[in-house]
Protein backbone atom coordinates (compact mmCIF):
# COMPACT_ATOMS: atom_id res chain seq x y z
CA UNK A 1 0.00 0.00 0.00
CA UNK A 2 2.59 2.33 0.92
CA UNK A 3 5.09 1.11 -1.60
CA UNK A 4 1.77 1.86 -4.49
CA UNK A 5 1.68 5.52 -2.92
CA UNK A 6 5.18 5.78 -2.97
CA UNK A 7 5.19 4.81 -6.77
CA UNK A 8 2.23 6.75 -7.69
CA UNK A 9 3.52 10.23 -5.83
CA UNK A 10 6.97 9.53 -7.60
CA UNK A 11 6.06 9.44 -11.08
CA UNK A 12 3.63 11.83 -10.96
CA UNK A 13 6.99 13.63 -9.67
CA UNK A 14 8.57 12.62 -12.58
CA UNK A 15 6.47 13.73 -15.35
CA UNK A 16 5.36 17.23 -14.07
CA UNK A 17 9.06 18.03 -12.28
CA UNK A 18 12.21 16.01 -13.03
CA UNK A 19 11.41 15.20 -17.03
CA UNK A 20 10.19 18.64 -18.30
CA UNK A 21 12.88 20.35 -16.18
CA UNK A 22 15.49 17.91 -17.60
CA UNK A 23 13.99 19.08 -20.95
CA UNK A 24 13.27 22.81 -20.52
CA UNK A 25 15.65 23.68 -17.65
CA UNK A 26 15.03 27.25 -19.28
CA UNK A 27 11.62 27.12 -17.25
CA UNK A 28 13.70 27.81 -13.64
CA UNK A 29 14.68 31.23 -14.91
CA UNK A 30 10.53 31.98 -14.54
CA UNK A 31 10.09 30.75 -11.39
CA UNK A 32 13.14 32.02 -9.91
CA UNK A 33 13.29 35.62 -11.53
CA UNK A 34 10.35 36.85 -9.88
CA UNK A 35 11.51 36.36 -5.96
CA UNK A 36 15.17 37.77 -6.92
CA UNK A 37 14.06 41.05 -8.38
CA UNK A 38 12.44 41.55 -4.84
CA UNK A 39 15.63 40.74 -2.90
CA UNK A 40 17.01 43.00 -5.33
CA UNK A 41 14.85 45.55 -4.48
CA UNK A 42 14.72 45.22 -1.09
CA UNK A 43 18.65 45.36 -1.09
CA UNK A 44 18.80 48.38 -3.27
CA UNK A 45 15.97 50.51 -0.87
CA UNK A 46 16.54 48.79 2.55
CA UNK A 47 20.30 47.78 2.26
CA UNK A 48 22.45 45.66 3.69
CA UNK A 49 20.42 44.82 6.76
CA UNK A 50 16.69 44.08 5.15
CA UNK A 51 18.67 41.28 3.31
CA UNK A 52 17.26 39.10 6.05
CA UNK A 53 13.89 39.73 5.36
CA UNK A 54 14.36 40.30 1.51
CA UNK A 55 15.30 36.17 1.77
CA UNK A 56 12.55 35.39 4.19
CA UNK A 57 9.91 36.85 1.70
CA UNK A 58 11.79 35.75 -1.22
CA UNK A 59 11.61 31.92 0.10
CA UNK A 60 7.96 32.27 1.17
CA UNK A 61 6.66 33.81 -1.95
CA UNK A 62 8.43 31.39 -4.35
CA UNK A 63 6.56 28.77 -3.02
CA UNK A 64 3.53 30.32 -2.80
CA UNK A 65 3.51 31.27 -6.31
CA UNK A 66 4.44 27.77 -7.25
CA UNK A 67 1.91 26.05 -5.91
CA UNK A 68 -0.59 28.97 -6.49
CA UNK A 69 0.63 28.15 -10.52
CA UNK A 70 0.12 24.63 -9.92
CA UNK A 71 -3.69 25.33 -10.68
CA UNK A 72 -2.63 25.39 -14.36
CA UNK A 73 -0.91 22.56 -14.41
CA UNK A 74 -3.47 20.48 -13.26
CA UNK A 75 -6.12 22.63 -15.48
CA UNK A 76 -3.80 21.86 -18.28
CA UNK A 77 -3.98 17.88 -17.39
CA UNK A 78 -7.65 17.90 -16.55
CA UNK A 79 -9.41 20.01 -19.48
CA UNK A 80 -6.97 20.33 -22.20
CA UNK A 81 -4.80 16.72 -22.02
CA UNK A 82 -7.95 15.02 -20.16
CA UNK A 83 -5.39 13.32 -18.44
CA UNK A 84 -7.19 13.46 -15.14
CA UNK A 85 -9.87 11.43 -16.56
CA UNK A 86 -7.28 8.30 -18.31
CA UNK A 87 -6.37 8.79 -14.16
CA UNK A 88 -10.04 9.17 -12.72
CA UNK A 89 -11.01 6.28 -14.11
CA UNK A 90 -7.93 3.89 -12.35
CA UNK A 91 -7.95 3.41 -8.57
CA UNK A 92 -5.82 6.09 -7.97
CA UNK A 93 -6.03 8.35 -4.88
CA UNK A 94 -6.97 11.43 -6.08
CA UNK A 95 -4.59 13.71 -3.11
CA UNK A 96 -1.97 11.14 -4.26
CA UNK A 97 -2.63 12.38 -7.73
CA UNK A 98 -2.20 15.86 -6.44
CA UNK A 99 1.07 15.39 -4.01
CA UNK A 100 2.52 13.74 -7.05
CA UNK A 101 2.13 16.99 -9.41
CA UNK A 102 2.41 19.78 -6.68
CA UNK A 103 6.20 17.90 -5.75
CA UNK A 104 7.06 17.59 -9.54
CA UNK A 105 6.07 21.59 -9.32
CA UNK A 106 8.40 22.04 -6.40
CA UNK A 107 11.12 20.91 -8.21
CA UNK A 108 11.67 23.96 -10.03
CA UNK A 109 12.14 25.98 -7.08
CA UNK A 110 14.77 24.28 -5.56
CA UNK A 111 17.88 25.83 -6.80
CA UNK A 112 15.82 29.33 -5.69
CA UNK A 113 14.65 27.91 -2.59
CA UNK A 114 18.50 26.06 -1.49
CA UNK A 115 20.17 29.93 -2.59
CA UNK A 116 17.42 31.99 -0.23
CA UNK A 117 18.13 29.44 2.43
CA UNK A 118 21.70 29.83 2.32
CA UNK A 119 21.15 33.32 2.82
CA UNK A 120 19.01 32.80 5.54
CA UNK A 121 21.15 30.67 7.55
CA UNK A 122 24.29 32.82 6.72
CA UNK A 123 22.81 35.98 7.78
CA UNK A 124 20.68 35.10 10.71
CA UNK A 125 23.45 32.38 11.91
CA UNK A 126 20.66 29.52 12.89
CA UNK A 127 20.77 26.11 14.35
CA UNK A 128 19.98 23.22 13.38
CA UNK A 129 16.47 23.19 15.21
CA UNK A 130 15.62 26.54 13.54
CA UNK A 131 16.44 25.37 10.06
CA UNK A 132 14.25 22.21 10.40
CA UNK A 133 11.76 24.59 11.96
CA UNK A 134 11.94 27.15 8.69
CA UNK A 135 11.60 23.72 6.68
CA UNK A 136 8.67 22.69 8.48
CA UNK A 137 6.90 25.89 8.12
CA UNK A 138 7.98 26.16 4.49
CA UNK A 139 5.85 22.70 3.87
CA UNK A 140 3.17 23.28 5.61
CA UNK A 141 2.61 26.27 2.97
CA UNK A 142 3.00 24.23 0.25
CA UNK A 143 0.73 21.64 1.57
CA UNK A 144 -1.84 24.56 2.04
CA UNK A 145 -1.45 26.42 -1.34
CA UNK A 146 -1.08 22.74 -2.65
CA UNK A 147 -4.71 21.88 -1.80
CA UNK A 148 -6.34 24.77 -2.43
CA UNK A 149 -5.02 24.88 -6.41
CA UNK A 150 -6.47 21.54 -6.69
CA UNK A 151 -9.52 22.59 -5.06
CA UNK A 152 -9.57 25.54 -7.54
CA UNK A 153 -8.79 22.59 -10.57
CA UNK A 154 -11.47 20.89 -10.01
CA UNK A 155 -13.97 23.42 -10.14
CA UNK A 156 -13.05 25.25 -12.70
CA UNK A 157 -14.42 24.38 -16.46
CA UNK A 158 -12.58 26.35 -18.80
CA UNK A 159 -8.89 26.95 -19.13
CA UNK A 160 -9.17 30.78 -20.20
CA UNK A 161 -10.59 30.87 -16.81
CA UNK A 162 -7.51 30.05 -14.78
CA UNK A 163 -5.08 32.64 -15.81
CA UNK A 164 -7.15 35.77 -13.98
CA UNK A 165 -7.95 33.42 -11.24
CA UNK A 166 -4.23 32.05 -10.80
CA UNK A 167 -2.82 35.34 -11.12
CA UNK A 168 -5.38 36.95 -8.42
CA UNK A 169 -4.43 34.23 -5.89
CA UNK A 170 -1.41 34.79 -6.37
CA UNK A 171 -1.86 38.61 -5.91
CA UNK A 172 -3.90 37.84 -2.62
CA UNK A 173 -1.60 35.31 -1.22
CA UNK A 174 1.46 36.06 -2.02
CA UNK A 175 1.58 39.83 -2.21
CA UNK A 176 -0.88 41.37 -0.22
CA UNK A 177 0.70 39.34 3.07
CA UNK A 178 3.10 41.30 5.24
CA UNK A 179 6.18 39.53 4.74
CA UNK A 180 8.39 42.39 3.62
CA UNK A 181 6.75 45.21 6.00
CA UNK A 182 4.71 44.69 9.03
CA UNK A 183 0.93 43.85 9.21
CA UNK A 184 0.06 47.18 10.92
CA UNK A 185 1.13 49.32 7.95
CA UNK A 186 -1.80 47.86 5.50
CA UNK A 187 -4.79 50.09 5.52
CA UNK A 188 -7.36 48.76 7.59
CA UNK A 189 -9.94 46.29 5.66
CA UNK A 190 -6.95 45.03 3.31
CA UNK A 191 -5.51 43.89 7.74
CA UNK A 192 -8.58 41.51 7.89
CA UNK A 193 -7.60 39.65 4.23
CA UNK A 194 -4.19 39.64 5.55
CA UNK A 195 -5.37 37.70 8.70
CA UNK A 196 -6.95 35.53 6.97
CA UNK A 197 -4.56 34.48 3.94
CA UNK A 198 -2.07 31.53 5.53
CA UNK A 199 0.99 33.87 4.07
CA UNK A 200 1.08 35.94 6.98
CA UNK A 201 1.43 33.27 9.73
CA UNK A 202 3.99 31.33 7.41
CA UNK A 203 5.42 34.84 7.34
CA UNK A 204 5.21 35.69 11.28
CA UNK A 205 6.22 32.28 12.07
CA UNK A 206 9.44 32.44 9.44
CA UNK A 207 10.44 35.86 11.33
CA UNK A 208 9.82 34.46 15.02
CA UNK A 209 12.08 31.06 14.20
CA UNK A 210 14.71 32.99 12.58
CA UNK A 211 14.88 35.81 15.40
CA UNK A 212 14.27 33.37 17.75
CA UNK A 213 11.71 34.87 19.12
CA UNK A 214 10.15 31.51 21.14
CA UNK A 215 7.29 32.47 22.89
CA UNK A 216 5.97 34.45 20.15
CA UNK A 217 5.72 31.72 17.41
CA UNK A 218 3.61 29.59 19.49
CA UNK A 219 0.21 31.26 18.63
CA UNK A 220 0.77 31.71 14.69
CA UNK A 221 2.12 28.21 14.99
CA UNK A 222 -1.24 26.64 15.82
CA UNK A 223 -2.90 29.21 13.75
CA UNK A 224 -1.42 27.88 10.81
CA UNK A 225 -1.52 24.28 11.98
CA UNK A 226 -5.32 25.20 12.01
CA UNK A 227 -5.36 27.20 8.86
CA UNK A 228 -3.76 23.24 6.96
CA UNK A 229 -6.26 21.50 8.95
CA UNK A 230 -9.01 23.69 7.55
CA UNK A 231 -7.76 23.76 3.46
CA UNK A 232 -7.69 19.61 3.98
CA UNK A 233 -10.89 19.35 5.32
CA UNK A 234 -12.11 21.69 2.64
CA UNK A 235 -10.76 19.94 0.19
CA UNK A 236 -11.60 16.63 0.50
CA UNK A 237 -15.19 18.17 1.20
CA UNK A 238 -15.83 20.39 -1.93
CA UNK A 239 -12.88 19.54 -4.36
CA UNK A 240 -14.73 17.24 -7.21
CA UNK A 241 -11.73 15.81 -9.57
CA UNK A 242 -14.00 13.68 -11.31
CA UNK A 243 -16.63 15.38 -13.88
CA UNK A 244 -19.54 15.49 -12.05
CA UNK A 245 -19.59 19.42 -11.34
CA UNK A 246 -17.27 20.46 -14.17
CA UNK B 1 -21.91 -14.95 -14.15
CA UNK B 2 -22.68 -10.99 -14.31
CA UNK B 3 -22.49 -9.77 -17.98
CA UNK B 4 -19.62 -7.33 -19.11
CA UNK B 5 -21.91 -4.44 -19.33
CA UNK B 6 -25.20 -3.21 -18.37
CA UNK B 7 -27.06 -0.14 -18.85
CA UNK B 8 -30.79 0.02 -17.68
CA UNK B 9 -32.75 3.58 -18.35
CA UNK B 10 -29.85 5.94 -18.32
CA UNK B 11 -30.42 9.43 -18.19
CA UNK B 12 -27.62 11.94 -18.02
CA UNK B 13 -28.17 15.78 -17.79
CA UNK B 14 -25.68 18.52 -18.17
CA UNK B 15 -26.56 21.56 -16.47
CA UNK B 16 -24.20 24.34 -17.28
CA UNK B 17 -25.04 28.10 -16.50
CA UNK B 18 -29.11 27.55 -16.09
CA UNK B 19 -28.81 25.65 -19.27
CA UNK B 20 -29.74 22.35 -19.40
CA UNK B 21 -28.78 19.41 -22.06
CA UNK B 22 -30.43 15.76 -21.96
CA UNK B 23 -26.94 14.64 -23.39
CA UNK B 24 -28.37 10.65 -22.70
CA UNK B 25 -32.34 10.43 -22.60
CA UNK B 26 -32.56 6.64 -22.35
CA UNK B 27 -29.55 3.76 -22.68
CA UNK B 28 -30.94 0.50 -22.15
CA UNK B 29 -28.99 -2.46 -23.32
CA UNK B 30 -26.31 -5.08 -22.05
CA UNK B 31 -23.53 -6.49 -23.55
CA UNK B 32 -24.21 -10.14 -22.67
CA UNK B 33 -21.03 -11.42 -23.87
CA UNK B 34 -17.08 -10.42 -23.71
CA UNK B 35 -15.68 -9.34 -26.84
CA UNK B 36 -15.52 -5.77 -28.56
CA UNK B 37 -19.52 -4.00 -28.48
CA UNK B 38 -19.19 -1.00 -30.63
CA UNK B 39 -21.31 1.85 -29.86
CA UNK B 40 -22.60 3.86 -33.05
CA UNK B 41 -24.10 7.18 -32.94
CA UNK B 42 -24.29 10.60 -34.50
CA UNK B 43 -22.30 13.50 -33.20
CA UNK B 44 -24.24 14.75 -30.23
CA UNK B 45 -26.07 11.15 -29.13
CA UNK B 46 -24.34 10.48 -26.51
CA UNK B 47 -21.38 8.18 -26.54
CA UNK B 48 -18.73 9.67 -24.72
CA UNK B 49 -21.47 11.13 -22.12
CA UNK B 50 -22.36 7.05 -21.79
CA UNK B 51 -18.48 6.17 -21.65
CA UNK B 52 -17.91 8.95 -18.76
CA UNK B 53 -20.61 7.71 -16.61
CA UNK B 54 -19.20 3.98 -17.42
CA UNK B 55 -15.75 5.15 -16.19
CA UNK B 56 -16.45 6.40 -12.83
CA UNK B 57 -16.16 10.15 -14.33
CA UNK B 58 -20.21 10.98 -14.19
CA UNK B 59 -23.05 10.03 -12.32
CA UNK B 60 -26.35 8.94 -13.77
CA UNK B 61 -29.31 11.36 -13.03
CA UNK B 62 -31.62 7.99 -13.34
CA UNK B 63 -31.09 4.67 -14.20
CA UNK B 64 -27.63 2.98 -13.82
CA UNK B 65 -24.58 0.93 -15.45
CA UNK B 66 -23.06 -2.12 -13.78
CA UNK B 67 -20.01 -3.31 -15.54
CA UNK B 68 -19.27 -7.04 -14.45
CA UNK B 69 -22.15 -6.45 -12.11
CA UNK B 70 -20.50 -3.51 -10.21
CA UNK B 71 -22.70 -0.13 -9.79
CA UNK B 72 -20.72 2.58 -11.53
CA UNK B 73 -21.50 4.88 -8.23
CA UNK B 74 -22.01 2.49 -5.44
CA UNK B 75 -19.50 -0.29 -6.63
CA UNK B 76 -16.87 2.71 -7.91
CA UNK B 77 -13.43 1.75 -5.86
CA UNK B 78 -13.57 -1.70 -7.06
CA UNK B 79 -14.58 -0.38 -10.37
CA UNK B 80 -11.83 1.31 -11.03
CA UNK B 81 -9.83 -1.86 -10.79
CA UNK B 82 -11.39 -3.44 -13.85
CA UNK B 83 -11.44 -0.83 -16.22
CA UNK B 84 -9.25 1.13 -18.50
CA UNK B 85 -9.46 4.41 -20.74
CA UNK B 86 -9.04 6.13 -23.87
CA UNK B 87 -10.66 9.96 -22.90
CA UNK B 88 -11.60 11.33 -26.73
CA UNK B 89 -9.57 13.77 -27.56
CA UNK B 90 -7.12 12.93 -25.79
CA UNK B 91 -3.72 14.19 -26.03
CA UNK B 92 -0.31 13.14 -23.95
CA UNK B 93 2.20 15.18 -22.35
CA UNK B 94 4.26 17.35 -24.56
CA UNK B 95 7.54 17.14 -23.05
CA UNK B 96 7.93 12.90 -22.53
CA UNK B 97 7.85 10.11 -25.10
CA UNK B 98 5.27 7.78 -25.59
CA UNK B 99 7.21 5.07 -23.70
CA UNK B 100 7.80 7.46 -20.36
CA UNK B 101 4.05 7.90 -20.90
CA UNK B 102 3.36 3.83 -20.51
CA UNK B 103 6.48 3.18 -18.09
CA UNK B 104 4.89 5.99 -15.48
CA UNK B 105 1.09 5.11 -15.83
CA UNK B 106 2.25 1.48 -14.94
CA UNK B 107 4.42 3.08 -11.94
CA UNK B 108 1.30 5.52 -11.07
CA UNK B 109 -0.49 2.49 -10.85
CA UNK B 110 1.53 0.62 -8.48
CA UNK B 111 3.56 -1.54 -10.45
CA UNK B 112 7.40 -2.05 -9.77
CA UNK B 113 9.85 -0.68 -12.42
CA UNK B 114 10.94 -3.85 -13.75
CA UNK B 115 7.59 -4.77 -14.56
CA UNK B 116 6.90 -0.84 -15.70
CA UNK B 117 9.53 -1.55 -18.45
CA UNK B 118 8.29 -4.62 -19.48
CA UNK B 119 5.09 -3.88 -19.68
CA UNK B 120 5.82 -0.67 -21.69
CA UNK B 121 7.96 -2.41 -23.94
CA UNK B 122 5.60 -5.10 -24.78
CA UNK B 123 2.85 -2.33 -25.62
CA UNK B 124 5.12 -0.34 -27.38
CA UNK B 125 5.77 -3.37 -29.47
CA UNK B 126 1.94 -4.48 -29.47
CA UNK B 127 1.19 -1.24 -31.56
CA UNK B 128 4.07 -0.80 -33.73
CA UNK B 129 5.45 2.44 -31.94
CA UNK B 130 9.11 1.52 -31.57
CA UNK B 131 10.00 3.85 -34.22
CA UNK B 132 9.21 6.97 -32.38
CA UNK B 133 8.88 5.69 -28.76
CA UNK B 134 11.49 7.29 -27.22
CA UNK B 135 10.74 10.84 -29.50
CA UNK B 136 9.46 13.88 -27.32
CA UNK B 137 5.73 13.74 -27.85
CA UNK B 138 5.68 17.48 -28.95
CA UNK B 139 7.67 16.24 -31.57
CA UNK B 140 5.21 13.69 -33.08
CA UNK B 141 2.40 13.51 -35.96
CA UNK B 142 -1.27 13.66 -34.74
CA UNK B 143 -1.73 9.79 -34.95
CA UNK B 144 1.24 8.70 -32.95
CA UNK B 145 0.50 10.91 -29.93
CA UNK B 146 -3.38 9.16 -30.43
CA UNK B 147 -1.70 6.15 -30.42
CA UNK B 148 0.41 7.08 -27.05
CA UNK B 149 -2.81 7.65 -25.44
CA UNK B 150 -4.29 4.06 -26.74
CA UNK B 151 -1.01 2.48 -25.48
CA UNK B 152 -1.37 4.20 -22.10
CA UNK B 153 -5.12 2.45 -21.72
CA UNK B 154 -3.95 -0.85 -23.21
CA UNK B 155 -1.00 -0.99 -20.84
CA UNK B 156 -3.18 -1.58 -17.92
CA UNK B 157 -4.52 -5.21 -17.10
CA UNK B 158 -8.19 -4.82 -16.92
CA UNK B 159 -11.23 -6.68 -17.78
CA UNK B 160 -12.87 -3.76 -19.77
CA UNK B 161 -11.72 -1.20 -22.11
CA UNK B 162 -13.30 1.84 -22.98
CA UNK B 163 -12.03 3.16 -26.55
CA UNK B 164 -13.97 6.59 -27.12
CA UNK B 165 -12.76 7.36 -30.95
CA UNK B 166 -9.06 5.67 -30.37
CA UNK B 167 -8.27 4.97 -34.39
CA UNK B 168 -9.25 8.81 -34.97
CA UNK B 169 -6.63 10.42 -36.92
CA UNK B 170 -4.47 7.03 -37.57
CA UNK B 171 -3.58 5.99 -40.99
CA UNK B 172 -5.26 2.79 -42.59
CA UNK B 173 -1.94 0.64 -41.68
CA UNK B 174 -2.13 2.09 -38.11
CA UNK B 175 -5.61 1.80 -37.73
CA UNK B 176 -4.85 -1.76 -38.95
CA UNK B 177 -2.35 -2.00 -36.23
CA UNK B 178 -4.68 -0.82 -33.48
CA UNK B 179 -7.63 -2.98 -34.65
CA UNK B 180 -4.95 -5.98 -33.95
CA UNK B 181 -4.03 -5.15 -31.11
CA UNK B 182 -8.05 -5.03 -29.99
CA UNK B 183 -8.12 -8.60 -31.79
CA UNK B 184 -5.69 -9.92 -29.42
CA UNK B 185 -7.16 -8.92 -26.10
CA UNK B 186 -10.32 -9.85 -27.12
CA UNK B 187 -9.15 -13.23 -28.03
CA UNK B 188 -7.67 -12.89 -24.17
CA UNK B 189 -10.97 -12.91 -23.12
CA UNK B 190 -11.23 -9.27 -22.37
CA UNK B 191 -14.45 -6.72 -22.85
CA UNK B 192 -13.53 -3.39 -25.30
CA UNK B 193 -16.10 -1.00 -25.76
CA UNK B 194 -15.39 1.53 -28.69
CA UNK B 195 -17.04 4.17 -30.42
CA UNK B 196 -16.12 5.20 -33.87
CA UNK B 197 -17.42 7.04 -36.78
CA UNK B 198 -15.43 4.83 -39.21
CA UNK B 199 -17.73 2.15 -39.76
CA UNK B 200 -15.67 -0.18 -41.60
CA UNK B 201 -13.68 -0.51 -38.49
CA UNK B 202 -17.13 -1.11 -36.17
CA UNK B 203 -17.95 -3.78 -39.34
CA UNK B 204 -14.47 -5.51 -38.54
CA UNK B 205 -13.98 -5.79 -35.21
CA UNK B 206 -17.66 -5.65 -33.14
CA UNK B 207 -18.96 -8.77 -32.36
CA UNK B 208 -21.96 -6.99 -31.48
CA UNK B 209 -22.41 -3.21 -32.84
CA UNK B 210 -24.90 -0.64 -30.59
CA UNK B 211 -26.59 2.11 -32.65
CA UNK B 212 -27.58 5.44 -30.60
CA UNK B 213 -29.35 8.18 -31.51
CA UNK B 214 -30.36 12.00 -29.95
CA UNK B 215 -29.63 9.87 -26.30
CA UNK B 216 -31.53 6.92 -27.12
CA UNK B 217 -29.96 3.33 -27.63
CA UNK B 218 -32.21 2.26 -30.75
CA UNK B 219 -30.59 -1.03 -31.40
CA UNK B 220 -28.21 -3.81 -31.00
CA UNK B 221 -27.06 -7.11 -32.80
CA UNK B 222 -24.68 -8.85 -34.53
CA UNK B 223 -24.22 -6.70 -38.22
CA UNK B 224 -26.02 -9.76 -39.75
CA UNK B 225 -28.71 -9.24 -37.02
CA UNK B 226 -28.34 -5.18 -37.86
CA UNK B 227 -29.06 -6.43 -41.53
CA UNK B 228 -31.75 -8.66 -41.38
CA UNK B 229 -34.00 -5.82 -39.73
CA UNK B 230 -34.02 -3.69 -42.65
CA UNK B 231 -36.09 -4.53 -45.42
CA UNK B 232 -33.34 -4.87 -48.35
CA UNK B 233 -30.21 -7.04 -48.07
CA UNK B 234 -28.43 -6.41 -51.22
CA UNK B 235 -27.19 -3.26 -52.57
CA UNK B 236 -26.62 -2.46 -56.17
CA UNK B 237 -24.66 0.73 -57.06
CA UNK B 238 -24.88 2.09 -60.39
CA UNK B 239 -22.43 4.39 -61.68
CA UNK B 240 -23.05 6.68 -64.59
CA UNK B 241 -26.55 8.08 -66.05
CA UNK B 242 -29.49 5.80 -65.10
CA UNK B 243 -33.19 6.69 -65.74
CA UNK B 244 -33.88 5.08 -62.13
CA UNK B 245 -37.61 4.64 -62.57
CA UNK B 246 -36.46 1.51 -64.34
CA UNK B 247 -35.40 0.41 -60.66
CA UNK B 248 -38.21 1.61 -58.32
CA UNK B 249 -40.14 -2.02 -58.65
CA UNK B 250 -37.22 -3.82 -57.62
CA UNK B 251 -37.06 -1.82 -54.26
CA UNK B 252 -36.05 2.14 -52.54
CA UNK B 253 -33.78 3.97 -55.18
CA UNK B 254 -31.81 7.25 -54.14
CA UNK B 255 -29.41 8.88 -56.87
CA UNK B 256 -27.38 11.53 -56.74
CA UNK B 257 -24.25 13.34 -59.25
CA UNK B 258 -22.42 10.27 -58.39
CA UNK B 259 -24.77 7.54 -59.43
CA UNK B 260 -27.35 5.75 -58.46
CA UNK B 261 -27.98 3.04 -55.78
CA UNK B 262 -30.33 0.62 -55.24
CA UNK B 263 -31.72 -1.09 -52.09
CA UNK B 264 -32.99 -4.01 -52.66
CA UNK B 265 -33.49 -7.99 -52.41
CA UNK B 266 -31.08 -10.71 -53.23
CA UNK B 267 -33.84 -12.32 -55.74
CA UNK B 268 -33.91 -9.47 -57.95
CA UNK B 269 -30.24 -9.40 -58.50
CA UNK B 270 -30.55 -11.45 -61.64
CA UNK B 271 -33.79 -10.05 -63.50
CA UNK B 272 -31.94 -6.42 -62.73
CA UNK B 273 -28.97 -7.49 -64.38
CA UNK B 274 -30.66 -8.87 -67.42
CA UNK B 275 -33.10 -5.70 -67.62
CA UNK B 276 -30.46 -3.31 -66.86
CA UNK B 277 -30.15 -0.62 -69.35
CA UNK B 278 -26.93 0.21 -67.61
CA UNK B 279 -23.61 -1.92 -68.71
CA UNK B 280 -22.62 -4.50 -66.48
CA UNK B 281 -19.33 -3.25 -65.93
CA UNK B 282 -20.82 -0.05 -64.40
CA UNK B 283 -22.74 -1.93 -61.75
CA UNK B 284 -21.61 -3.26 -58.08
CA UNK B 285 -23.67 -5.78 -56.58
CA UNK B 286 -23.36 -6.81 -52.63
CA UNK B 287 -24.56 -6.99 -49.33
CA UNK B 288 -25.79 -3.87 -47.56
CA UNK B 289 -23.35 -2.94 -45.80
CA UNK B 290 -23.30 -1.07 -41.86
CA UNK B 291 -23.37 2.10 -43.84
CA UNK B 292 -26.47 1.10 -45.51
CA UNK B 293 -27.98 -0.12 -42.03
CA UNK B 294 -27.24 2.95 -40.39
CA UNK B 295 -27.95 5.52 -42.66
CA UNK B 296 -30.92 3.97 -42.59
CA UNK B 297 -31.48 4.22 -38.82
CA UNK B 298 -30.20 7.25 -37.84
CA UNK B 299 -30.33 9.25 -40.61
CA UNK B 300 -32.88 9.08 -43.01
CA UNK B 301 -32.88 12.67 -44.99
CA UNK B 302 -28.88 13.42 -44.46
CA UNK B 303 -25.83 14.31 -46.43
CA UNK B 304 -23.41 11.69 -45.74
CA UNK B 305 -19.55 12.80 -46.59
CA UNK B 306 -17.70 10.33 -47.78
CA UNK B 307 -15.15 10.52 -45.18
N1 LIG C 1 -19.77 19.20 -20.74
C1 LIG C 1 -20.94 19.35 -21.39
N2 LIG C 1 -21.81 20.31 -21.03
C2 LIG C 1 -22.98 20.46 -21.66
N3 LIG C 1 -23.40 19.70 -22.67
C3 LIG C 1 -22.60 18.71 -23.09
C4 LIG C 1 -21.32 18.48 -22.47
N4 LIG C 1 -20.74 17.44 -23.09
C5 LIG C 1 -21.60 17.04 -24.03
N5 LIG C 1 -22.72 17.78 -24.05
C6 LIG C 1 -23.89 17.61 -24.92
O1 LIG C 1 -24.38 16.30 -24.72
C7 LIG C 1 -24.73 15.70 -25.93
C8 LIG C 1 -24.01 14.39 -26.10
O2 LIG C 1 -22.63 14.62 -26.20
P1 LIG C 1 -21.57 13.46 -26.33
O3 LIG C 1 -20.23 14.07 -26.19
O4 LIG C 1 -21.92 12.36 -25.39
O5 LIG C 1 -21.80 12.96 -27.84
P2 LIG C 1 -21.02 11.90 -28.73
O6 LIG C 1 -22.01 10.88 -29.14
O7 LIG C 1 -19.83 11.41 -28.03
O8 LIG C 1 -20.63 12.77 -29.99
P3 LIG C 1 -19.31 12.72 -30.93
O9 LIG C 1 -19.53 11.60 -31.89
O10 LIG C 1 -19.33 14.02 -31.62
O11 LIG C 1 -18.14 12.52 -30.05
C9 LIG C 1 -24.44 16.72 -27.01
O12 LIG C 1 -25.66 17.34 -27.34
C10 LIG C 1 -23.51 17.70 -26.38
O13 LIG C 1 -23.73 18.98 -26.87
MG1 LIG D 1 -17.85 11.52 -28.40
Amino acid sequence: MIRELYRTITSLTAMNGFIPLWRRPIALIAVISTPFSFLFFIYLFGGPSKILIGAIGGVLFTIVNASTMLQTDLLFYKLDLKFQQVVASTPINPLAYMFGLATGNIVFTLPGLAIFMAIIVYESHIGTLQILSVIGTLATTWVIFSMFSFLVSTRVREMRDIWPISVMFSIIFGVVPPIYYSISALPGPVQYVAYVVPTTWAAILLKGIVIQDFAGVALPALVFVIEMLCVLAFTSRFSDWRLNRS
Amino acid sequence: MPVPLESKSLKKIYRNKGRSTTAINDFTFSVKEKGVFSLLGRNGSGKTTFVKVSTTQLTPDDGYVRVFGKDVVEDEKELRHMISLVPQESRPFPHMTPYEHVYYFQKMNGKAREESKERAESVIGLLGMHDFARTECVNLSGGQKQLTMVAMALSLDTQIYFLDEPTIGLDIITRKGVWNAINKYRDAGKTILLTTHYLDEAAFLSDEIGIVSHGNFIKQGTLDELRSGLEYDTRVAMRGRVDHRAFEPYGKVHSDERGTVLFTSQEYVEKILSDSSVRKERIEIGPIGLDDVFISLVGEDIEVDEN
